[in-house]
This record gives C-alpha cells, structure tokens and sequence, in this order.
C-alpha cells in the first residue's frame, strides 16, 4: 500500500481505477476507515461509507448526476460535499430535531489518480466519521 | 411454503434471501406510507389543500394495497414480516413521509408527497430489475405496483407544476387498476 503525506493528510491506495465502473460504488475500509469511492461519469469521489441514517455500508449505492443513493433506504447524498439531500430537504426539523443526526453530511475526501490507481487523502488527526453539519436548518 | 415455486426462483439464480429483504422492505415502506399519508391527508385543507386530499386518499390507499399484494409473496418464498412492528418500521425501504415543518404550505406538504413515490419508483425497479425474466410471479407484482406508483408521482408533480401528467382520476379511491388482481380480497373488478 502506497502511502504519501502532506500537512495534515496522506495518500493511500484503495482501489484500479477500472475497479468502479461509472455509475457504481464501492465500499474499502482503509485503516479502520469506511470510504465509499463512486465514479460518477468518470469523476472520482470519495466520502464517508456509512449512512448517516442507520450507519449502513452505503456500497452498491447507484451513482447518478452527484448523487449517491443509499441501497438500503435510499437517502441521497451529494458526491462532492457529502450533503444529505434527501430526506433532509423534506424532514420537519424544526419539530423533529432528533431527525438531525440522521440527515447529518458525511464528511468527503480528497482524492486524485496516480497511475490508474485510486488515492484517497486521509486526515492524520481529525475526527473519523460523519460531521456536523452547520448549515443545517434551524434545530440542527 | 410454496416449494416448488421457491425452487424455481432459486434455480433461476435470483438471491432468495435478498429478494425476501427487499420485499420486506418494500412492504414496510407501503405501511408507513400509509401511515404517514393519513396524516398528510388530515392536513391538506384550506382552497389549495382540499383538492389534493383527494389524491392524497388514492395514493394513500393504494399504498396500503401494495402492503396487502406484497405480504403473500414474503411468505410465498419462504420469508416473514418482523413479528415486532418496530423493527418492522425500521426496515422501511424509504425515508418516513413526515408532515412538514409547515403543514399549511401546500407546495412543503406536495413535496414531501413527491418524493416519497420517487422512492418508491426507486425500489420496485430495484426490484423489478432483480427478478426480470427470472421470477416472474414478482416481477409481475412489482411492475404492477411500480405502474402505480408512477402515477402517484405524475399526480403530485402535476399539482406542482412540473408538467402535465396525463392523469385525470381514478373511478374511486384505492382503486389500484394495476394491482388490485395480486389482492385476496380485490378491490375492483379484476377478478372480484
């Protein structure tokens, strides 16, 4: 495993390119870290592998336009943010605001090709797992 | 349990277990839709609301159809609904259709509508691609349910204005003319 680090953030093989076919995910833990990488169209990301609604593997989620849908219960997250899109955009919050924690943003990771392999960027010291997301609605 | 029936599903490389999953699923998001629905219905009111009541009544009871129409195959291929109706619940196959922050903004309360069918339209083609030309007694049912659903979605999004749909109405509520014919007791006259 090819590692290279930067200030606060290393490198780490994961996967061929030619592993995650567009449209498709899959799920690697990378030093006791679950890492969804999706190609979308050919573009590589990298965020957080477990829903933030029951901390499911979000592997073999479908990969569409940004978007990333959960397999189990389909809540949609934004590729490149980690944002929660649905159901976030329609849970009343503000009189539910436990719902909260379910429509948290997973946090996202940097991610770049070095001769056909995936490198995903790791932090070296910050938090693992899903982070809050401050502009969340009011309740949140 | 319908064992040759079983056999043939399993023999036709379908993953049993995970059809049995999905379904299960799928039949928890029918009854908390249903659920949920109830709800939304109550609060449509007010010049706007009143209209779509009506339509929050169709799909609210052709949800609870699809619920009817899925358990037999559950246990038709050997599965079982959760004997706890908690974790019955949580196995939703879809996010809960609560009611909105604000219950008297029609356009809140439509777009929760809308995306809870554009879940379900996600599921039974999830399911539907998994047991086409393999299972085909499932296939049937959830192309039939996946029909309806649909509709649903056109009708909401029609109400919002996103473009017309084609839908006029149904003859009476919870007619569901694509599944009632998977029911026991059909509601409509195919095949009741």
């Amino acid at each position: 495993m090819a590692i290279s680090t930067t200030d606060s953030i290393r490198y780490v093989d994961c996967l061929a390119i030619n592993e995650v076919p567009p449209g498709k995910s899959k799920l690697l833990w990378v030093n006791s870290w679950p890492i969804l990488i999706g190609n979308d169209g050919g573009q590589i990301y990298a965020l957080y592998g477990l829903c933030g609604h029951q901390q499911l593997s979000l592997e073999g989620g479908q990969i569409w336009r940004g978007v990333v849908d959960c397999p189990w219960h389909h809540f949609q997250y934004e590729l490149k943010t980690g944002e929660n899109l649905y159901p976030k955009r329609v849970y009343p919050l503000q009189h539910l605001p436990h719902l909260c924690e379910q429509v948290k943003s997973l946090q996202t990771f940097p991610v770049r090709l070095v001769n056909h392999i995936i490198q995903v960027g790791l932090p070296t010291t910050e938090t693992r797992g899903a982070t809050i997301d401050k502009t969340a609605v009011l309740g949140c | 349990m319908a064992k040759v029936a079983l056999q043939m599903v399993e023999q036709s490389g379908v993953d049993v277990n995970a059809l049995v999953d999905k379904l299960i699923r799928a039949a928890s998001a029918e009854f908390t839709t249903y659920f949920y629905y109830t709800i939304l219905r109550v609060n449509a009111i007010g010049l706007e609301g009143e209209g779509l009541k009506e339509i929050i009544e169709d799909a609210r009871l052709e949800d609870r159809n699809h619920f009817e129409a899925l358990v037999p195959r559950i246990y038709e291929l050997g599965g079982e609904i959760p004997r706890d109706i908690q974790d019955f619940c949580t196995m939703a196959a879809c996010p809960d259709a609560y009611l909105p922050n604000n219950p008297r903004d029609i356009k809140e309360l439509l777009t929760v509508l809308v995306e809870a069918e554009r879940c379900a339209i996600r599921v039974y083609t999830e399911i539907c691609n998994m047991t086409f030309g393999k299972d085909h007694r499932t296939y049937e049912l959830s192309l039939a349910i996946l029909n309806e659903e649909i509709e649903h979605e056109a009708w909401f999004s029609e109400f919002l204005g996103e473009g017309p749909s084609g839908h006029f109405r149904r003859g009476h509520p919870g007619e569901s003319p694509y599944t009632s014919r998977f029911m026991v007791v059909p509601t409509n006259g195919h095949g009741g």
